[in-house]
């Protein structure tokens, strides 16, 4: 058996300086190839999963370990888990004004390329890549010359992260709440950029509330998310039961 | 007026000296009754000269052919070198006159007043055309470590139109530097005014910049402190005709002990003139940052705008950005405001680019300039953005931990 992009085991996370736990005993092992849904009601701490996965400062995991690619990944620094193939697609990316938007993929990409030991990308190759990418998600070419994600609508700044995603071609992708905000047009458009980046050496874990977006992104398997871990799993089923049956049903709290 | 007999310290005794040396008797008396401005001074309540300047060069600096300093060089522009408050050799550009005249003027301030009382020659430039050439002016402080005070005074005439670029350079010496720049605006007049101190990392710098604006005018200016260990820039502005707008920007981007103040005073004199100031704050380890911001308006400068914000960044523990705006208005149909924040990097922003891939380091790095940019992006001369993104890189290069 190959070794799976992730592995997550007994994960207990609290935020730091506080005594409140949140993750309370993840496990979850993601196969190469393989989309998983993540689906949860607010405060359940899927968020957190997502950035902790990604390495963000103020969380203390106080147990377990979790495993990318067989590498202990809790000894990364953020960049360096991009650098190694893993992406996060934020629920709310965040705006910066004074830094393009071509500037920050450029050095993104350079960063990444550099940490890999690979040469720095050629401006004319680094242009045709994102005029490609970004006409596959109806990309105008004017928002990339705003500063980063500022003045974009709420689907201009999800459509942003999945060219980022396309562009950074990472063997591990957390979309985190990737349909918030979006309308049917731009949730088929984004799906689709999704689905395009579906392939046997990269896994996806797709963290939302709605089944609406495994729809469109449809999952290998489904795990429902209560009170900081994985209650239930299952198929793309488990999806539309927990659907019309509610979460109540799944972990017993009221709704 | 205060009869008090302050004692004097070791640095005030030698300024004292200094000026009567130099036949300044009347200076040299207003100064030892007051001595360098302390805290009890609300214009210095921030920068305690007494605490801050304890030891000053005992002599002035003497002329001399300046080989020993470094010099700014930007290509393409016309070149005025003042090397120890003596006007460098010949200049020779149409619309631009340079001539020399003996400096008399005085002031309460113990800075502007010894700054005014120490100045040889006052170097005159009249502007009386369309430059299209930016105009350099550099101000150079040379040999030994010294005290030098050099004035420079522009007057724009009506509807003339110029670029100025002021900068501060100097040998590796303990300097202190006392730069007076006066400059008037005519009718119509614009001028782009840009100062950047490149003196060495041990002079102190003080620098009084004072301009009047007629109707119709338009000025923008700019200053910078980045090098010294302590400086003071102390910009006045006077709006003496209806239709006049300015635009006041500076930076102060300091690291280890460095101690630099930008003290600004705008007053809207009469009816319809506007004005904008942005000033930023960047500091490192244990540097001190001031800015202090005062607007005024006259009972008679009705329609006055004038908008201000003072920006802080501090990215370390010991770090301070101390800032003070003040709006004084005395007329009742006009729009003025300020605003001031001051914090650390954004922690989400930071985040941001580090789950890109970009290190730590060079994600501060990109936020800092992020928040430079917006500051830089208005100077339209692109060698001095050049020079100034340079300064900023080196500056970041420096900060050894990330």
């Amino acid at each position: 058996m190959t070794t799976p992009i992730l592995e997550i085991k007994d994960l207990h996370v609290k935020v730091e300086e506080e005594d409140k736990e949140i993750l309370k005993g993840v496990n979850l092992t993601l196969p190469a190839g393989e989309v998983h849904a993540i689906m949860g009601r607010n405060g359940s701490g899927k968020s957190t999963l997502s950035y902790v996965l990604a390495g963000k400062d103020g969380y203390e995991v106080t147990q377990g370990e979790i495993l990318f690619n067989g590498k202990d990944l809790l000894e990364m620094e953020a960049d360096e888990r991009a650098a190694a193939g893993l992406f996060l697609a934020f629920q709310y990316p965040i705006e910066i004004p004074g830094v393009a938007t071509m500037t920050f993929l450029k050095a993104a990409l350079n960063a990444q390329r550099k940490s890999r030991g690979e040469e720095e990308l050629k401006i004319p190759e680094f242009m045709k890549m994102v005029k490609e990418a970004s006409a596959k998600l109806e990309i105008k070419q004017d928002m990339l010359k705003r500063p980063l994600n500022v003045g974009f609508s709420g689907g201009e700044k999800k459509r942003a992260e999945i060219l980022q995603m396309a562009l950074m071609q990472p063997s591990l992708c957390v979309l985190d709440e990737t349909d918030s905000g979006l309308d049917i047009d731009a949730l088929k458009i984004v799906s689709e950029g999704v689905n395009h980046l579906r392939a046997a050496n990269r896994s996806m874990l797709v963290i939302t509330h709605y089944q609406r977006l495994l729809n469109y992104i449809v999952p290998d398997r489904v795990h429902v998310f209560s009170d900081g871990r994985i209650v239930e799993s299952g198929d793309r089923e488990l999806a539309l039961e927990l659907e019309s049956k509610g979460y109540s049903s799944f972990d017993g709290h009221a709704a | 007026m205060n009869q008090q007999i302050i004692k004097l310290s070791g640095a005030e005794e030698q300024l004292k000296a200094l000026l009567l040396a130099q036949g300044k008797d009347e200076a040299a008396t207003q100064f030892a009754a007051n001595g360098l401005p302390t805290r009890r001074i609300e214009a210095y309540h921030y920068t305690d000269l007494k605490t801050l300047l304890r030891d000053v060069p005992s002599a002035l600096a003497q002329a001399n052919d300046g080989n020993k300093a470094a010099r700014s060089e930007f290509a393409g522009t016309a070149r005025v070198e003042i090397v120890n408050g003596e006007l460098a050799g010949d200049f020779d550009l149409e619309g631009v006159s340079v001539a020399t005249s003996a400096n008399a003027a005085s002031g309460d301030d113990s800075v502007v007043l010894i700054s005014e009382a120490l100045v040889g020659d006052t170097v005159e430039i009249k502007v009386s055309g369309e430059l299209d050439q930016v105009l350099h002016i550099d101000r150079i402080i040379d040999g030994d470590a010294a005290i030098n005070a050099d004035k420079v005074t522009v007057e724009v005439a009506d509807g003339c139109k110029v670029t100025l670029l002021e900068t501060f350079n100097g040998s590796d010496a303990a300097h202190l530097g006392l730069a007076t720049t006066e400059i008037s605006l005519g009718e119509g007049a614009q001028v782009v005014h840009l100062q950047l101190d490149g003196n060495s990392n041990e002079t102190r710098h003080f620098a009084n910049n004072r301009y009047s604006l007629a109707a119709d005018s338009l000025l923008r200016t700019f200053v910078q402190h980045t090098e010294t260990p302590l400086s003071r820039t102390v910009v006045t502005a006077d709006f003496n005709g209806g239709g006049a707008h300015a635009d006041f920007a500076g930076l102060n981007l300091l690291a280890g002990k460095q101690h630099a103040d930008i003290t600004l005073n705008v007053n809207h004199l009469v009816p319809n003139t506007t004005s904008t100031e942005m000033f930023k704050n960047v500091v490192h380890d244990g540097a001190k940052a001031v800015f202090q911001g005062k607007i005024v308006v006259a009972k008679d400068a009705q329609k006055t705008d004038a908008q201000m914000m003072s920006q802080g960044l501090i990215l370390s523990e010991r770090g301070e950005v101390l800032v003070k705006p003040e709006l004084e208005i005395f007329a009742d149909d006009v729009i003025c405001a300020h605003g001031a924040t001051c914090g650390e990097l954004d922690e989400n922003s930071l985040f941001y680019l580090m789950s890109r891939g970009i290190p730590r380091k060079e994600a501060k790095a990109m936020l800092i300039r992020a928040f430079l940019a917006e500051m830089f992006e208005p100077i339209e001369v692109e060698a001095v953005v050049k020079q100034l993104e340079a300064r900023v890189d080196s500056w970041l290069d420096d900060r050894e931990e990330a």
